[in-house]
Formats: structure tokens, C-alpha cells, sequence
């Protein structure tokens, strides 16, 4: 992409004002998108976006300029700016680049110009056909096809040099029914790290059947109950109760400032001992997953929490180098235009031993979550909410009617000491999970079904008392 | 930078030939980033960026295609693609281009002149100063372990095949700072986001003192009983409710049915005391700008008229299929997005209590300061349940921090439910713009511990 003597000399030049360690990144993405709705193709869009930063380290302090112009000149450009708030001069020299490889994660089977665009535009008026012909209560429906190509290249003065091939496919549609004036809403998605091969790994008309399903049964939903309850969380997307209630408190960023719930409290217990949970950027065709990190580290499988007891936090580069130890591969950025932070890639709480239908069967009141919507997590105290798209009450241990408007919310820390009951049934979501943390980044979550004894859901109905069965 | 509109128009009419018609839209924008960790600077960076995005519509088909990369051969193939694209699209005669309309001749305010004169040393200073205050007004504030501050430079060009050309030009400068307090055991955290077009609008004393506040007074908060009551929104909580409403008001989500509004035209939806406007040409308004992203003139629609629904916004589209004029209301985030339509700087006429008159009439209720509500406001479906913080309130006073709980009702009973709107017009920069009082809305349940 580059020559390798222009990034000798630009990370020379950004070296020259004192800094201790300089970096390149360069991208390069192209896309494709195609939007539906009133079952008509409104747009279809291609983009091409590239361009390099340049980041320089002295001690803690970072600084960075980008450029969306890759000639030498404005490379060298940009590697002076971000050099100028140095006032010493050149302390290190660049070492000569060793490129680094690690066999292909998220092979591409079958490539994005293997289908014209007429037949992705297709699959999305196909699946118009399907959730329109489902009930003649379905009166809208909204679709998306998106494709990324995104190329990366990392050198750094330490002698760095690495790439990552990131392609994703993400197909979504909503399904809007309406009943008089009520009306409700059904998902359907999927996506990964992957090429064309997930179309015919996954069936989308199916997961927009379900999708008009959830609606059409929602339409005939109450308002959720108000107060502390039982709660049951579905696999799969439930993982975002994880993501919200700890993984961001576990990024470093609000570690090293000391600002999270759960700084300085490596080795102790902070969860129940049926609750083990990962940070694994490893996984071959998640959407989280990364050959190597946006920093140039290669991505890892971390154990967040082992039996309850909290085992290490999410490190990016910046600030592993403030507490001097490793990364753990979790620096990330949004594009070429922004720094890297911490962030997580695929986030997961381990399998237990509970039978799924068991949870359910041994709940005597509560509520069953089966689809959410999405959450937000607030750092230092460790509280966070999310909400549920799909819920029921569960009575004498069975599924009865649907509610909606069920946000539920709660203390991370003290909901992950209490959980009772975890189930066999790990599972990740379905792959178009995005999270937004001042930039946005595509992770993957998931858990096994899981039983939280008493939080606090918010509806407007009245409460449903939070005794637990057997 | 003229020679930007001169290859706009150039892309028009390269792309504009057999009926097809076209559209160039270029940002050319600097942005700079200053981050502090607990006082000390961690982060810098200006950076320059640019793009370009092509929109053409050939009988009624919408193909469009970006890039940031200004080579001739990029740009051709940019446009090129544009019309290839366009023949994978469905035709819809409604889909046309918007003709040139005489922009109105006002100062906006949105460009401050003096913004590239402020050295990067003034803006470290201006986030140490306001990180300093907020230490200094309260000693229970423990930390600041984020003080972001953020500046744009923008310049706009627009070009259509009928005619229309025209470019502007805006500043913005950002102050968000993370706060932590801690009394004992006790820790509570705020975030305060301040934004304007002018930088010496970024008081350091009012942002600091501001988030302090806020983040002392939550602090030994805990979970009360679950119950119906009344509850006092702080402006920066309406905010976050009114932008959701706010996303039900666009013709858009009228005509294709995504609304909890629908058919709701005409009739009376809020309580009298609410009268809502969408102003794209408010003076010193962030999202105010000359012309919309289709080249439209912004205006000023009244929503809603003392609790009557009167009007939606429009874009050209929407506007064509209800055989009405654009209202100027098309959006563009940036040259990588198709116009979208969506509201511009939100106004809800302030009424005459202040604030702490609003909360000295109730007996029992909840004043909330900070809510978490992502997913939880569903502009669709009317559903509205969230996490929220704050301090009781019984006979006129406020009582005790109060954290952990949920206030859930729906939004078409929230618009009802408004029954005083107080006269401390703020400027909330979310969504957009929004600018709003205090509100009083009863009937709410708040979710707590077993009653």
C-alpha cells in the first residue's frame, strides 16, 4: 500500500520532536449498502473511504493527525503535525519493519463480486413478499444489505508491521404491525465476518418469519410490570446484560483512571461462582473478531471472570503502556480518523449446568426476555439498563402473555453476584451487534439463558411478587 | 474555497446526461480533539478531511456513491458508479430533485470567525480551567477522569443539474466532560456536554460548576418504593425524551407508517401548555443552516400548536408524495450518507415558573436528573421505559437522592401528561439541537423496591 522507505521517513519525521513511539495506520474500505422499505429498493450506495493516521507517543501523552490523501508528502504532513506538540528532538531511531503474520481468521469463501447486486437487492424484496404475506397486520417492512471490505496496515517505530482483511455482510430487516392504534415491532438479522457464504449459511425469509411472529404476538401484549421481579434472559442477544452491567466497567480506559466499579479489584470475588466470562477477539467469523487489533496487537481470548472471581481487564496500548504490561488485544478504533480505545470484541458468560427449560419451569413468577433492543452502562457505579423488544410473563413456571416496554435495570456488579441459575444453551447473537462508546465498533455478545432473582423492571403495570420456585 | 463548488457543479454535469439527474454534495472540514485524564492532557489531534458524494436519480431511481478521494479518475468512477447503481433501485416517480429556490439573505450565526485564531494551548487551558472549577465548587466531586473538548470547521458545497449551487460555512466547539463523586462509600457519575458555534460560549466556571452539581446532588441515592406520581424532568432530560418524540413528527415516518402519531393529524395529542417548533434558521442553532442537504431553504414548522398536531417536516420526497412544499428538512451527517429527513434545532416555547416553583407545587414525586434510555424510547410504538436518577421531592422539597429506579409510561400519555413547562430554556445539543425547559408530567410510574 505504502512503500516501505516512505514509512520509514514518515515515522522518522514523526520520531522527531522526542516522541518515544510512532505509528502508522492506513485503511482502506469500500462498501455496499441497499436500503428497502415501502417495498421498493429506495437507494443503493457504494463508498470508498482510505486514508492513514499517524500516531505519536511521549509517555502518556498521544497525539494524532490524519490524512485522506496517502502521497508521501501528505504523509509527511501529517506525521509533522502530530510530532508538533513535542518540544525535544529525536530520542529514537525507527527499527527496521519485521512484518508479522498469523494464518487468516475470517476466511472469505466466496467473495462479494461472486453476486450481481440485482440478486442481494432480491433477497431483501423477497423477504418483503414473505413478511407482507405473513399477516395482512404487517404493515411495513424495512430492510438493509450492507458489505465491507476494511484493509489495515500498521507499522510502528518498534519495527511493527502488520495487516488485517476485514469482511463483514449484514443483513436486517423490521417487520411494523399495527392493530388498531397499537402498534409493535419484530427484528430480523444476521451477519459476521465472512463473504457471500453466509447467505447460504443462513436463511433470511426464515429469520424475517420470526421476526413478523414476534410482532403479531406483541401486538396482543401488555404493559409490562413495574418493580423488583424475577427476570429470565434469553440466549444469544441477552448477552448484552453482560456487555452493559460489567464489560464496559472491565475496559481500561475507566480502569487506569480509576473511575470503574471494579478497579483494583483483580483477584477478587465480584460475580457468583456460576459465572465465568470472556472477551474472545479469536472467534472465526464474528463480527467482533480481529487477525490483530487497531494498536497492531495480535487478538486474544481473555478470561474476564473464572468462577466469579474477576481475572483481568480489556488492555489496549495506550493504556497498557501506563501500567507497563501487555495488551490484550482490545484497542480499536471506528476509522483512519480516530485514535484506538479500549474496547470489546466478542463478550460472552461461559455455559452452566441448568437445563433452559428448567430456569423457566423452577420460576414461579417473573418475566422472560427473548429479544432486546439494546442497553447502556454507567461506569462508576456499575448500574445499567436494557431493554426488551419480546417479553412474557412466566406464571407457575410457563411462558403466558406477552408484555412490552420492559426496561430492566440494575447494578452490575451486585445483579452478576446474584444470578441463580445459568443454562447448558451458550450462544452468541446473530451477528449485528454495533456499540457505541464516542465512536462505534462491531462486537458480538451472548450468554446461556440465565436467571436473575430480583431487579428492578420497569413497566407501568403493577408489580409481579419476586418469589422464587422450589 | 470556491474551486470546491466549481467541481461540484463539474460532477453535475458530467453525471447529468441522458435525463438523469444529479447532485454533488463536498464537506471540507478540519477537526480538533483535546482529551484530559484527571488534568493532565492524554490526547491531540487536527486533522483536515474531505468528501464527496454523488446522488443521481434516473427516472425515479436513486443511485448514490462516495469517496474521499479527489483524483479525477476517483471522481469519475464515483459518478459512474453512482448511475450504475441507480438501475439496481426501484423506480419512484415521487423521487426527484429539488428546484433552486431563492435562499433568504440572514445571518445565521453559525460561523465564528475568530475559532481559527484559538490556539491549541487556549483550548488545554479552557478544559484545565474547566475541569479545575468543578473541582473547586464541591469537594465531594473526586474526579474528572474525561474532559473532551472538540471543534469543527466545516464548509459546504452543494450542486444540482437544476440549477441550484451554493455553499456555507459553520463552526462548532464541544465541551464533554465525564464527572465521578464520591462521599464514603457512596459514588455517583454525570456526564455534561456543552456545545456551541462560538467558542467563547464555553463559560469554564458554568460547565464546571454545572457538571459538579449535577453529580453531587446523586450521589447516596437509593431505589424508592414503586408507585404512580408526579415527576419534574431537569431541560436536559426533556431533551433526550422530546428527540425521541421528535422522530414520530417527520412526514416520513407518517407515510410509511412508523409512527405512534399516524393518523394523528389535526388532532389535539399534548396537553395545551406544549407548542413544539422545528426552526432550521434559528439564530446560533446547531443544526441551522442556509439550505438543507438537498439545497432546499431551512424554515421554521410549527409541530405542535398549544397541544393540536399541525404539521410534520418535509423533504422533497415526502413533500412531492403529499403534494406539498419541502419544509428544508433533509439531513446529511456527512458526504458518506443519503440525505435523510429528520428534524433540525427543536424549540419548545418555554412557559413563565421557573424550575424550583415547578417542583415547590408538588407533594410527592420525583425530580430527574439523569436518565438511561437507550433502546428504551421507541418512537414507533409509543413505548417509553427507562433507568433514572435524581432527588424526591414531598411538599415542594427534595428530599433524598434517589438512584436505581425506572420511570416508565408511554409516550402518548407523556405529550398528555405535560402539565407545566418552565421558562429555563436550554440548549441541549443531542439529535441535533433542542432547546427546552423543565417539565412537569404526571401519571408516571416509577419503578423501585416492593411497596
Amino acid at each position: 500500500m505504502i512503500p516501505e522507505s516512505t514509512v520509514q521517513k514518515v515515522l522518522a519525521e514523526a520520531l522527531k520532536t522526542g516522541g518515544d513511539l510512532a505509528e502508522i495506520y492506513v485503511e482502506d474500505r469500500t462498501s455496499l449498502s441497499l436500503r428497502m422499505e415501502d417495498s421498493k429498493i429506495e437507494n443503493a450506495v457504494r463508498g470508498v473511504d482510505q486514508g492513514a493516521g499517524i500516531r505519536v507517543f511521549f509517555g502518556n501523552l498521544v497525539t494524532y493527525a490524519y490524512t485522506d490523501d496517502l502521497s508521501e508528502e501528505s504523509l509527511l504532513r501529517a506525521a509533522a503535525a502530530a510530532a508538533a506538540a513535542g518540544k525535544g528532538s529525536s530520542q529514537k531511531t525507527v527499527i527496521n519493519l519485521s512484518k508479522t503474520s498469523r494464518p487468516v481468521l475470517s476466511p472469505v469463501l466466496k467473495s462479494f463480486d461472486q453476486l450481481s447486486i440485482a440478486v442481494k437487492a432480491k433477497l431483501l424484496s423477497d423477504a418483503d413478499i414473505v413478511a407482507r404475506g405473513y399477516n395482512p397486520q404487517v404493515k411495513q417492512f424495512m430492510a438493509q444489505y450492507g458489505e465491507l471490505n476494511c484493509k489495515v496496515w500498521m507499522f510502528n517505530s518498534d519495527g511493527l508491521q502488520v495487516e488485517d482483511d476485514r469482511s463483514f455482510v449484514e443483513v436486517g430487516g423490521l417487520v411494523i404491525a399495527q392493530k388498531g392504534d397499537v402498534i409493535q415491532r419484530g427484528m430480523a438479522a444476521f451477519g459476521g465476518q465472512k463473504g457471500l457464504e453466509i447467505l447460504d449459511e443462513n436463511n433470511f425469509d426464515d429469520s424475517v418469519l420470526k421476526g413478523a411472529e414476534s410482532a403479531i404476538k406483541m401486538l396482543d401484549a401488555r404493559p409490562a410490570p413495574a418493580g423488583d421481579m424475577t427476570v429470565v434472559i434469553c440466549n444469544g442477544w441477552g448477552g448484552v446484560l453482560f456487555h452493559e452491567a460489567c464489560g464496559h466497567q472491565m475496559e481500561a480506559d475507566f480502569i487506569t483512571k480509576g473511575s470503574s466499579a471494579y478497579a483494583g479489584r483483580i483477584g477478587e470475588q465480584v460475580a457468583s461462582p456460576l459465572i465465568s466470562a470472556y472477551d474472545d477477539g479469536t472467534i472465526p467469523g464474528r463480527r467482533g473478531s480481529l487477525l490483530f487489533d487497531d494498536d497492531g496487537t495480535p487478538s486474544q481470548c481473555t478470561t474476564l471472570i473464572e468462577k466469579g472471581i474477576l481475572k483481568e481487564y480489556m488492555w489496549d496500548l495506550v493504556e497498557a503502556r501506563r501500567m507497563n504490561r501487555e495488551s490484550t488485544g482490545n484497542g480499536r478504533r471506528q476509522s483512519f480518523r480516530h485514535l484506538p480505545m479500549p474496547r470489546m470484541t466478542n463478550t460472552f458468560i461461559g455455559a452452566g449446568e441448568n437445563d433452559p427449560e428448567e430456569i423457566i419451569a423452577e420460576t414461579k413468577k417473573g418475566i422472560y426476555i427473548k429479544q432486546m433492543a439494546g442497553g447502556q452502562a454507567e461506569i462508576a457505579k456499575g448500574d445499567f439498563v436494557f431493554n426488551a423488544t419480546e417479553a412474557y410473563l412466566i406464571e407457575d413456571g410457563k411462558l403466558t402473555a406477552p408484555v412490552r416496554g420492559a426496561t430492566v435495570m440494575g447494578n452490575g456488579p451486585k445483579v452478576l453476584s446474584e444470578i441463580d441459575m445459568v443454562g447448558t444453551d451458550l450462544a452468541l447473537d446473530p451477528g449485528r451487534g454495533t456499540c457505541g462508546k464516542f465512536q462505534t465498533a462491531r462486537v458480538s455478545v451472548g450468554q446461556p439463558t440465565i436467571r436473575i432473582p430480583a431487579v428492578t423492571v420497569g413497566g407501568t403495570d403493577e408489580p409481579v411478587a419476586a418469589t422464587m420456585g422450589i | 474555497m470556491t474551486d470546491y463548488l466549481d467541481l461540484a457543479k463539474r460532477i453535475v454535469e458530467n453525471a447529468s446526461v441522458n435525463g438523469v439527474q444529479a447532485e454533488a454534495f463536498i464537506i471540507d472540514e478540519i477537526e480538533t480533539t483535546i482529551q484530559l485524564g484527571n488534568g493532565d492532557v492524554e490526547k491531540l489531534s487536527q486533522s483536515g478531511s474531505k468528501g464527496v458524494g454523488v446522488r443521481v436519480i434516473d427516472n425515479g431511481r436513486v443511485g448514490y456513491a462516495y469517496t474521499s478521494d479527489f483524483g479525477d479518475n476517483a471522481i469519475e468512477q464515483t459518478w459512474k458508479s453512482a448511475v450504475e447503481l441507480a438501475s439496481i433501485a426501484s423506480p419512484d416517480d415521487f423521487r426527484k430533485l429539488p428546484q433552486p429556490a431563492e435562499i433568504p439573505a440572514m445571518d445565521l450565526e453559525i460561523w465564528d470567525p475568530e475559532l481559527q485564531n484559538v490556539s491549541t494551548e487556549q483550548k488545554i487551558e479552557l478544559m484545565k480551567a474547566i475541569t479545575q472549577a468543578a473541582h473547586a465548587h464541591d469537594a465531594r466531586l473526586a474526579m474528572v477522569p474525561m474532559a473532551q473538548y472538540l471543534d469543527f470547521i466545516t464548509h459546504v458545497y452543494l450542486a444540482n443539474s437544476n440549477g441550484f449551487a451554493g455553499s456555507y460555512s459553520r463552526t462548532a466547539a464541544v465541551s464533554i466532560l465525564m464527572v465521578v463523586g464520591r462521599d464514603g462509600t457512596s459514588v455517583s457519575q454525570a456526564f455534561a456536554v456543552k456545545a456551541s458555534n462560538f467558542f467563547s460560549d464555553l463559560d469554564p466556571e458554568e460547565i464546571g460548576r454545572e457538571a459538579a452539581e449535577r453529580v453531587v446532588s446523586m450521589l447516596g441515592g437509593e431505589a424508592v418504593p414503586t408507585q404512580v406520581c408526579t415527576v419534574v424532568l431537569d431541560p436536559i432530560v426533556a431533551g433526550e425524551l422530546l428527540g425521541a418524540v421528535s422522530r414520530a413528527l417527520t412526514a416520513e415516518s407518517h407515510q410509511k407508517g412508523r409512527s405512534f402519531l399516524i393518523n394523528k393529524l389535526g388532532q389535539d395529542i399534548a396537553s395545551d401548555k406544549v407548542t413544539l417548533i422545528d426552526n432550521g434558521r434559528l439564530k446560533r442553532g446547531l443544526s441551522s443552516a442556509p439550505f438543507d442537504g438537498e439545497g432546499v431553504p431551512t424554515s421554521i414548522t410549527r409541530l405542535i400548536d398549544e397541544g393540536v398536531f399541525q404539521n410534520v417536516v418535509y423533504d422533497t420526497y415526502t413533500a412531492s408524495k403529499d403534494g406539498v412544499q419541502s419544509t428544508g428538512n433533509a439531513q446529511r451527517g456527512s458526504h458518506r450518507e443519503v440525505p435523510s429527513l429528520g428534524i433540525s434545532n427543536l424549540y419548545l416555547q418555554p412557559g413563565t415558573k421557573s424550575q424550583q416553583e415547578i417542583i415547590s407545587e408538588i407533594d410527592n414525586g420525583m425530580f430527574v436528573t439523569r436518565i438511561m434510555q437507550t433502546g428504551g424510547i421507541d418512537p414507533i410504538t409509543g413505548d417509553c421505559s427507562m433507568g433514572a436518577y435524581g432527588q424526591w421531592i414531598e411538599n415542594g422539597k427534595l428530599t433524598q437522592p434517589v438512584s436505581g429506579v425506572t420511570i416508565a409510561t408511554t409516550l402518548q400519555d407523556l405529550l398528555k401528561n405535560i402539565s407545566e413547562v418552565g421558562s429555563d430554556l436550554q440548549v441541549i445539543p443531542l439529535f441535533g439541537s433542542i432547546n427546552t425547559p423543565t417539565l412537569r408530567v404526571d401519571n408516571v410510574t416509577v419503578g423501585g423496591t416492593q411497596s
